[in-house]
């Protein structure tokens, strides 16, 4: 576990001495802000209208969560599908065209633990942008209330959507992390993952005119529906084990990835 | 300390290493010498455990490097031909990395590292970044990166590249000094460097062993009747070529040799 915290430790100051870390972390912020801006401009508009239509059960009935943190993360989630693979690319493939990969297959450590260590840290660096993220909620709640004078903000329905995210992120990071050890160029390693990823997230848009088991497949497999739960406060079994079977297979495949490269 | 058998390594149709035998003793500095793509590289790779063979058996200090990689690993220093530094990091850093990936014991861990920047000479780098450093420098943060632990063997793939005169000087004296209390198995094309600081040569040539003695076993095998002094670095280099290329070689080689008496490369101190 020491030899795995120590490779976590030698990434996270890597990723944070060059701008790589840095830059992934504007881009959320930036976007972030943007899609923030926006959903609230919306819901402004939308309880603009509910005034004029002098109508108080829809106006009660609106909610800040619902329509301007549940959009938020959405797209966000979009955004974190981009950007992982930028996180992930160096992982291995750096490590290999730096011939440093020697160096970390002949220390006394098992390939496991430098595969959980690299893993770690990109999660490190996940959670450092979620909470990026989670800084809007926060400000939100700051200046709204609910209209029964209690909060404005359902910190519930918050808390299950970063958790949603996390978990895309996580497998996000683990295809990634498999990819990046698949290959010496970083550049092919994130843009493979990115190909992955982005093809899973945005695969619901073929179900459009589907039907039947098809459709239902499909949906099963798609990294965006699974992700529909948790940002309306529901916490799914089926989309844990979705996430988590992807951060699973890719921590093995990637260990297995070690192990083949010394034999090719 | 180092018992390698039949060792053989295949890239597909290339064979690297073909039934490679030999024995390295407790405290020896063996010279591994041989001309590019001889299986230099691929068999040090595979004595530390970084590279599968395709038959044979390596042990190290008894262990099989296959069967028990860990315990091999744990008592080998490696200085792979490409010093493996991260330009990201510091020669702290990155010997603190070290030093958590070999396990060594949370305490003793400033003491060592400041001991091996000693031994490699890195004071007044530690702080910059090694991307930063000149090609010597790096070579010798891997250098100190191998020395990390004080482990029992050392592996050193061509340890003098880029370094310039007095860098390698003080290399040389470094190795020597190892000799005894650690076993080091180090590869050069530089024939003056195997003669001051090597007990044993090993020779290789496309893959097989084609010698292997000390030096004035291979003066006594090679030149029969010759009288050498380590000063008289020729010598070497004859039988270098005769070896590797064989006696007509040889002839040439020491005809342009005896073309310019007295400017063999740098001598012993």
């Amino acid at each position: 576990m020491r030899a795995a915290l120590a490779v976590a430790r030698k990434e996270l100051t890597a990723a944070f001495t060059t701008p790589v870390a840095w830059a992934v972390l504007m881009v959320i912020a930036f976007f972030a802000a943007q899609f923030f801006n926006g959903a609230l401009d919306a819901f402004r508009f939308l309880t603009l209208r509910a005034m004029q239509l002098q109508n108080p059960g829809l106006l009660e009935r609106l909610s800040l969560t619902e329509r301007v943190v549940a959009p938020l993360f959405g797209s966000m989630g979009l955004l974190l599908v981009i950007v992982a693979p930028f996180l992930s690319m160096r992982l291995f493939a750096e490590e290999k065209r730096a011939r440093t990969f020697e160096l970390l297959l002949t220390a006394p450590v098992r390939p496991w633990q430098i595969v959980l260590g690299k893993y770690l840290a990109g999660m490190a660096t996940m959670a450092a942008a979620l909470l990026l993220v989670a800084l809007f909620p926060l400000l939100l709640s700051f200046y709204a209330t609910g209209t029964q004078g209690g909060a404005g903000v359902e910190w519930q329905t918050v808390g299950t959507g970063l958790l949603g995210l996390l978990l895309l992120g996580a497998m996000a990071m683990a295809v990634g992390m498999f990819v990046s050890a698949l290959t010496e160029s970083v550049i092919v390693a994130a843009l493979v993952s990115l190909l992955f990823l982005l093809s899973l997230y945005v695969v619901t848009l073929f179900t459009i005119g589907m039907e039947g088991p098809v459709r239902e497949l499909v949906l099963a497999l798609s990294a965006s529906d699974h992700l529909t739960s948790f940002l309306t406060g529901r916490i799914e079994l089926k989309d844990v084990v979705y996430y988590l079977s992807f951060v699973v297979l890719g921590l093995w495949l990637t260990d297995r990835a070690l192990e083949g490269a010394r034999w090719a | 300390m180092i018992e390698v058998e039949h060792l053989t390594r295949r890239f597909r149709e290339l064979v690297a290493v073909e039934d490679l035998s030999f024995r390295v003793e407790k405290g020896e500095v063996v010279g591994f010498l041989g001309p590019n793509g001889a299986g230099k590289s691929t068999t040090m790779r595979i004595l530390t455990g970084f590279l599968p063979a395709t038959s044979g058996t390596v042990k190290v200090a008894g262990f099989d490097v296959f069967d028990e990689p860990l315990e091999v690993k744990r008592r080998i220093g490696y200085l792979p031909e490409n010093p493996p530094v991260y330009p990201d990091l510091t020669p702290l850093e990155y010997l603190r990395f070290c030093a958590g990936l070999k396990g060594l014991p949370r305490r003793a861990v400033a003491g060592e590292i400041e001991r091996v920047a000693g031994l490699a000479r890195l004071d007044g780098v530690m702080d910059r970044l090694t991307g930063s450093l000149s090609k010597g420098y790096r070579q010798r943060v891997g250098l100190a990166q191998a020395l990390l632990g004080d482990p029992e063997v050392l592996i050193l793939d061509e340890p003098t590249v880029g370094l310039d005169p007095l860098q390698i000087r003080e290399v040389r004296e470094l190795v020597k000094s190892l000799a005894g209390r650690h076993t080091v198995v180090l590869s050069t094309h530089i024939l003056p460097e195997v003669a001051m600081t090597c007990q044993k040569v090993l020779v290789v040539n496309k893959g097989r062993l084609v010698d292997f003695d000390t030096l004035d076993g291979l003066i006594r095998k090679h030149l029969p009747g010759r009288t050498v002094t380590l000063e008289d670095i020729a010598f070497l280099e004859e039988i270098y070529s005769k070896l590797v290329e064989g006696p007509a070689a040889a002839a040439a080689a020491l005809a342009g040799l005896g073309a310019a008496p007295g400017t063999a490369p740098e001598v012993a101190p």
